[in-house]
């Protein structure tokens, strides 16, 4: 009982923990959102109220606070991540980046700076005319049998994984 | 703001946020290993959530089970075949490929001190409100 304890004490401040019970944990948690509010996971409109919260003159809807509140309990639970995991702190190295990305962003600061800019304003973009992201569309979307959420979801991976392949056969990584 | 919705929605944050990191989710060489098909991890973390997912939103719709706040049966939600649905998919492919990030693992990524998630938060944030500018667009012609 003590050992089945202290495993499972262990097992918490593992980095990386099994992929089939996190993504259990995660519909679990996501279900939980819709079986006590009845909101399905998102996030990328939240990413939108922030964006609208940020235009000078306009009045804040009030409605729409636990969407930001959301976000920023995902900050929180990086952070709480991050210190339980028992690995060095965050230095970005090229093991940390992998090999692609760091072949693919720019060695400059300031040309770093722009492209991942650049890419967050393609996946700001994207998903608000999309109408989600991968959370509300692959996670929550897909898992309640919604076809346009099939279909962006399939857009998503196919363009990535055809644009991360291509990039890395030209890079020759 | 301090009310019992938010209240639950920052905890539903920090719970989603510590398990996008221990899925491996916010390590730019773990997304690139999924992309790259060296290492699916991540593809089995995303399949299993979606599949449990689904199970659990047929047992809801076959058995009848009631939202609590509402005190009826939770509601399937789908999402309109919107215009630009096509276009914007393709975009945030590109955005994915390109930064190994997507908006809710940005943030988890800045909670873990990854400084150049920063920038692409910031981005995010840009993009969403242009989007949302085109959205109207889209919407009014």
């Amino acid at each position: 009982m003590t050992d089945a304890l202290s495993s499972l004490w262990a097992t918490f401040f593992n980095p990386l923990w099994t992929p089939v019970l996190v993504g259990a944990l995660i519909a679990l948690l996501a279900f939980a959102q819709r079986w006590l509010v009845d909101q399905p996971l998102s996030c990328s409109t939240g990413f939108a109220c922030l964006a609208q919260r940020a235009r000078p003159g306009k009045r804040r809807d009030r409605e729409s606070d636990w969407r930001v509140v959301f976000l920023l309990g995902i900050i929180l639970g990086g952070l709480l991540a991050a210190l339980t995991d028992g690995v060095p702190a965050w230095q970005g190295t090229t093991a940390e980046f992998g090999r692609f990305y760091t072949a693919l962003v720019p060695d400059s600061a300031w040309g770093a700076a722009l492209w991942w800019i650049g890419g967050g304003i393609l996946i700001g973009l994207g998903a608000r005319l999309a109408g989600g992201c991968t959370s509300g569309h692959t996670i929550a979307g897909v898992a309640m049998g919604a076809p346009a959420s099939l279909v962006a979801s399939a857009v998503f991976f196919a363009v990535a994984v055809g644009t991360a392949q291509l990039a890395a056969w030209v890079l020759g990584v | 703001m301090i009310n019992r919705k938010n209240f639950l929605f920052l905890a539903f944050g920090i719970a989603f946020g510590f398990l996008l990191s221990r899925a491996g989710a916010t390590s730019p060489a773990i997304i690139s290993q999924l992309l790259l098909f060296d290492d699916l991890r991540l593809l089995w973390v995303i399949a299993t959530a979606v599949m449990l997912g689904g199970l659990l939103t047929w047992l809801a719709w076959r058995l009848g089970w009631r939202a609590r706040n509402t005190g009826a049966p939770i509601s399937i939600q789908h999402k309109p075949f919107k215009r630009g649905l096509i276009a914007g998919s393709v975009l945030f492919g590109l955005g994915w490929a390109a930064t190994g990030v997507c908006p809710g693992t940005a943030l988890a990524m800045i909670g873990e001190g990854k400084g150049f998630a920063l920038w692409v938060g910031l981005g995010i944030v840009a993009g969403s409100g242009l989007g949302s500018w085109m959205n109207q667009r889209l919407a009014r012609d």
